[in-house]
């Protein structure tokens, strides 16, 4: 249960993260490039209007990691810099409710901006429709990054350091994870099984959710022609997955900030 | 409201080093207390250690003759302003001490009376970025008195403020210790905070090197004080005579420069000094005597320990 410290901690969080320059372009950015995706279906032939959805997967499912690893990376390290942790702590909280705190208030600031960037396609419908099935998961999403953002920052000491590793992150998990499970195919020559590579892919956020978004917006069997389907999860444990890369590195970053003899 | 706080038998140690070693230290109603020491003293542990910030291996704390933990209770009780605090620059003032207030608990009408008191009602509504070094420590100054708490922590309060930011630091410990409450200071400096509190602790290697009084660190200290005597318009033979009898006297080291004879003695014996003085009328016209400043009395323990 949030206490009177943790409750005000959220909308402090929030107040601050969006006034923040660095998430505004980002945001704004977003808001861009997912109104030119909008009007490029809204303009195209029928055929390719039905890409609208999965254009706008693709730019969230870059994006939106990058937005919330920049909207977390400095949530405890930057504090520290600051010399504003130990005032923070100083306070009638415990170590874990201001890391929840702080990923509820800076999720509910990721909010806005993604919010920023739907509201452009609200009067397109077909971007509506698209829009009402991104909106869950592209959330989740973010606020998987988050808490690995939160983590990154905890276990940090200077805040370069957390810049540079969620850059790391960001790449790693976004654009080489993949890159890397292709390879492990490769080199295998398929001797990995079908069932592995699919909890392999769903084992990371970032792939989890393109996978859900490709099953909502081009149907099943897109994935089996891609040779996922076979070992796809039920929705129980899709939201299982989520609610553990939710939960698990803010969990982790609550018990790293408690566990520590000085902060 | 807290009367006294006691902590016995304090040890912290990071890895191999020990910080804080078996400390004992008393904070009492309506006293400010100022922490020194050279760094790695054990100033800043302590203060961590009162704010829960650093987990003790070993302590007893006691409020009013009671044992306590260092929890959330203990922590409303508390007020803190830390050193080259560096808040968020995209909030303003008010919504600072805003977030604070609702942190605290205190009403939201305590926030534009705080900051009255520390002098920044003209900048209350612009961003932290563009205040001066000075206003942020107010600022900080102001967050740590919001909720009015029993025990002030200022750790280097005096850093980066200008005269006006001393007066408001000032009549902020005064206030403090006017009310009943107390106040911890740790500071490099000296001189100026001396005035301001009741007690000073000296800290040394994690260890209470002494504590007391100004006045009682300089007696024990025994650091001579300076007395001149001005002799500008005294006979030449009469002065020569006065100097003779200190000499004789032979409790202190006795200079002559020009119009001035400058003795240098201990605190004990300035009374016996006047009394020798007095027997030659007409000679001195001035007098001026010097006690050892706060500093050189540091520098002698930190020296002698």
């Amino acid at each position: 249960m949030m206490g009177r410290v943790g409750r005000a901690l959220i909308v402090h969080e929030f107040l601050e993260r969006t006034r923040d320059r660095w998430v505004l372009v980002i945001s704004v950015l977003f808001a861009l490039l997912a109104s030119a995706v909008g009007l490029y279906g809204r303009s195209a032939e029928a055929e390719v209007s039905k890409l609208t959805g999965p254009s706008l997967v693709t730019l969230a499912s870059l994006l939106v990691p990058l937005v919330a690893l920049v909207l977390s990376h400095d949530a405890i390290v930057g504090e520290r810099e600051r010399n504003t942790l130990g005032l923070l702590l100083s306070l009638p909280v415990g170590r874990l409710e201001v890391v929840i705190a702080k990923l509820i208030g800076r999720g509910l600031a990721l909010a806005v901006a993604l919010g920023l960037g739907a509201a452009m396609l609200v009067s397109d419908p077909a971007g509506l429709q698209a829009l009402l099935a991104l909106t869950g998961p592209t959330l989740l999403l973010g606020l998987a990054f988050l808490s690995i953002g939160l983590l990154i920052s905890t276990l940090t000491r200077r805040q370069i350091t957390a810049s540079s590793l969620v850059v790391v992150v960001w790449f790693g998990l976004v654009f080489f994870y993949d890159l890397g499970l292709l390879g492990l195919l490769v080199v295998s020559d398929g001797g990995v099984g079908q069932e592995t590579i699919s909890w392999l892919v769903i084992g990371n956020p970032a792939g989890l959710y393109r996978v859900q978004m490709m099953n909502a917006f081009a149907g099943p069997e897109v994935l089996s022609d891609l040779g996922l389907q076979a070992g796809l999860p039920g929705a129980t444990t899709t939201w299982l997955l989520w609610g553990g890369w939710l939960v698990v590195p803010a969990l982790l970053s609550g018990a790293l900030l408690s566990r520590r003899k000085v902060v | 409201m807290m009367r006294a706080f006691e902590v016995r038998d304090l040890t912290v140690h990071f890895g191999e080093v020990c910080a804080l070693d078996d400390m004992r230290f008393a904070l009492t109603s309506g006293q400010a207390t100022m922490l020194v020491g050279p760094n790695g003293a054990g100033k800043s542990t302590l203060i961590k250690v009162l704010l829960g910030l650093v987990r003790p291996d070993s302590a007893v704390f006691e409020a009013d003759g009671a044992r306590i933990a260092i929890d959330r209770q203990w922590k409303e009780h508390i007020g803190y302003l830390p050193e080259a605090v560096a808040f968020s620059e995209n909030l303003s003032g008010r919504q600072l001490l805003r977030f604070f207030a609702r942190a605290r608990g205190v009403e939201r009408s305590r926030v534009d009376a705080v900051l009255e008191r520390i002098g920044l009602t003209h900048a209350r509504s612009r961003a932290i970025r563009g205040y001066s070094r000075g206003m942020r420590q107010r600022l900080g100054l102001g967050v740590a008195i919001l909720s009015a708490p029993d025990l002030l922590v200022l750790d280097e309060p005096t850093a980066g403020l200008d005269q006006e930011g001393l007066g408001v630091l000032w009549s902020v410990i005064d206030e403090w210790r006017a009310a009943g409450r107390m106040v911890i200071a740790s500071t490099h400096d000296l001189a100026l905070m001396e005035r301001r509190v009741d007690e000073i602790c000296v800290l040394r290697a994690g260890r209470v090197l002494a504590h007391g009084t100004a006045d009682e660190l300089r007696r024990n200290a025994q650091i001579p004080h300076r007395v001149q005597f001005e002799v500008e318009n005294a006979p030449e033979a009469r002065i020569e005579l006065l100097c003779a009898a200190m000499t004789k006297w032979g409790k202190g080291r006795i200079e002559r420069r020009g119009h001035r004879i400058q003795v240098e003695v201990g605190p004990d014996e300035i009374l016996e000094l006047m009394q020798i003085q007095a027997g030659f009328p007409g000679v001195v016209h001035g007098l001026r005597v010097e006690e050892p400043t706060l500093d050189v009395v540091y520098d002698k323990l930190l020296g002698a320990a």
